[in-house]
């Protein structure tokens, strides 16, 4: 199975790495999310990232189709996407409304509006669709190349601040105490966060981004015992679920990103099974 | 009109202020200040004068403005107007803070060595430094052997002292706590006051904490501010603690708050 695998590597090289380094991406990021108990944030921005990749192709924009890298479509992704995660994060709605109500409500807005922009365009649904359902195969060099600037600009800043970035967010009014500027670290992240997932989205989909965001997040926090081991686990389980799973997919001809989902899923509960055992 | 007077990196300065006199002066000046929220004052025309080493209780009912006053020092809450004058040694780097609850989630684990480093934050230390700085707050409040448990494993008064370790890895001037001993049962705080009035005593760290607790104040404080509708009562313990004093502001409403003093009255 592993040569079989190997033997297509110069087919699907750029479809490997950028699933590696989106699972090692998100798995980093999704420990802060999963920490501020904020899970459906990245469903929400998912689909309002979504909504702008859909407004791109509905406008033109992507004229070769979903398949083909155009920088006007992301960044109309990206862009929806930053916009939904700063809103979630600092909108306060009138009567005291939870910032759940507000993360379910963009998801909403960006599941129904982006089904309704396609709804009459040749193969509209068909694309939206192809998005859900998550596939890999599609990605390029340039995605190979954004993933790898945005994975590394991860590691730096959490090298020169973790514990800022962990204090920022689970204890904020001890952060400010000290000098922080907390709501500029908020923004910073949900920013890093929306341009994360709106990448990660247009190269392998809602499954795939939503699945390695919040569950190697969850293996970790259920096994370790400090935050810092946290953000080193998660993105190591990340990329060891995407590399099996690329290897199973290939032998049994499956969808690499849903054997992955379903991989992440059966670590989860078993990380989970191992915390009851040890109580 | 409102005008702090601060230095350092996370202070504004409108009047500029020498080093030499800062260091001269008192650590915390406030010149008819006035803490609000919007539609709400909720203390006026504070006059108050806090000088190193010096351990103030800060006494009064909920939503007198204790708490605020913290939140004014630590330059978290403007002041709507009056002056409040802070030395220019006193940054983020040199204060200590202890809120009344931890906001980390239970359900996220964390050891005690983990949470204490938190407090490192913002300091530019090299690793040995930082793990000097560990060893000397672990040992101050008794929770040395302890680093590598689970923070939520730890009773509750062995929490709080965590939590005033986290404020000590800074080796602050000064130490601002809010009703550090709210929720523990009398061994606990008699453990965790015992521990600030060392940190007071030993090493000369200013101390402000609230408190509810007119006890608290009487055994622990060398000032007390007693706040009541809007107004602050302050100066040294024994002027202000007075029967007549306590009488004098609270009126009916004396007796419980000298139920909390040694010599309650008949």
């Amino acid at each position: 199975m592993i040569e079989e695998f190997l033997s297509s590597w110069h087919l699907f090289r750029d479809a490997y790495v950028s699933g590696c380094l989106i699972a090692m991406l998100l798995g980093v990021i999704g420990v802060l999310i999963v920490a501020r108990d904020q899970i459906f944030l990245g469903a929400a921005v998912s689909q309002a990232s979504m909504l702008g990749l859909t407004i791109g192709l509905e406008l033109g924009w992507s004229g070769a189709g979903w398949y083909e890298f155009d920088a006007v479509t992301s960044l109309l992704g990206s862009l929806f996407a930053v916009v939904g995660a700063l809103v979630t994060a600092s909108l306060r709605v009138p009567g005291g409304e939870s910032r759940e109500a507000l993360t379910g409500w963009i998801f909403c807005v960006g599941l129904s509006g982006s089904v309704l922009l396609v709804a009459h365009s040749p193969h509209g649904l068909e694309e939206v669709h192809r998005l859900v359902s998550s596939t890999i195969v599609g990605a390029t060099l340039v995605d190979v190349e954004l993933l790898a600037v945005l994975a590394a600009g991860t590691v730096v800043a959490l090298l020169l601040s973790w514990r800022t970035l962990v204090l920022v967010t689970m204890d904020p009014e001890a952060a400010r105490a000290m000098g922080v500027r907390v709501e500029w670290w908020d923004r910073a992240l949900y920013v890093w966060l929306g341009i994360a997932i709106s990448l990660s989205l247009r190269v392998s989909g809602l499954v795939y981004t939503f699945g390695f965001l919040v569950l190697p997040a969850l293996v970790a926090k259920s096994t370790m015992r400090e935050m810092r081991s946290m953000l080193i686990l998660a993105p190591a389980v990340a990329a060891l679920v995407a590399i099996t799973s690329f290897v199973v997919a290939h032998g049994y001809d499956l969808p690499p990103a849903h054997v992955a989902v379903a991989g992440l899923c059966a670590s989860v509960a078993l990380a989970w099974t191992v915390r009851s055992i040890r109580g | 009109m409102a005008t702090t007077v601060r230095a350092g990196a996370f202070l504004m300065s409108e009047v500029s202020m020498s080093e030499e006199s800062a260091e001269s002066g008192p650590l915390i000046r406030a010149e008819r200040v006035v803490l609000a929220y919007p539609g709400v004052r909720v203390v006026r025309d504070l006059d108050l004068e806090i000088d190193e080493g010096q351990f103030w209780c800060l006494l009064g009912a909920n939503g007198t403005g204790k708490t605020s006053l913290l939140r004014a020092i630590l330059g978290l809450l403007p002041i709507a107007s009056g002056r409040l004058e802070i030395a220019l040694h006193l940054t983020p780097d040199t204060v200590g803070f202890v809120p009344q609850h931890c906001q980390w989630s239970r359900t996220l684990a964390t050891t005690v060595r983990e949470f204490v480093g938190l407090g490192t934050v913002g300091l530019q230390l090299r690793a040995a430094e930082r793990t000097a700085r560990l060893g000397r707050a672990l040992a101050t409040v008794a929770l040395q052997g302890l680093e590598r448990h689970d923070l939520w494993s730890l009773s509750g008064g062995q929490r709080q002292r965590a939590m005033i370790a986290r404020a000590l890895v800074r080796e602050p001037t000064l130490l601002l706590l809010d009703e550090p001993t709210a929720s523990l049962d009398p061994a606990a705080e008699e453990a965790v006051l015992d521990l600030v009035a060392r940190v007071n005593r030993d090493d000369g760290v200013t101390v402000v904490l609230v408190t509810h607790d007119m006890g608290v104040a009487e055994r622990y404080a060398s000032h007390v501010a007693l706040f009541h509708d809007g107004a602050v009562e302050n100066g040294r313990r024994a002027e202000i603690l007075r029967r007549d004093n306590l009488e004098r502001i609270y009126g009916a409403s004396s007796h419980g708050w000298l139920h909390g003093l040694g010599e309650c009255p008949a």
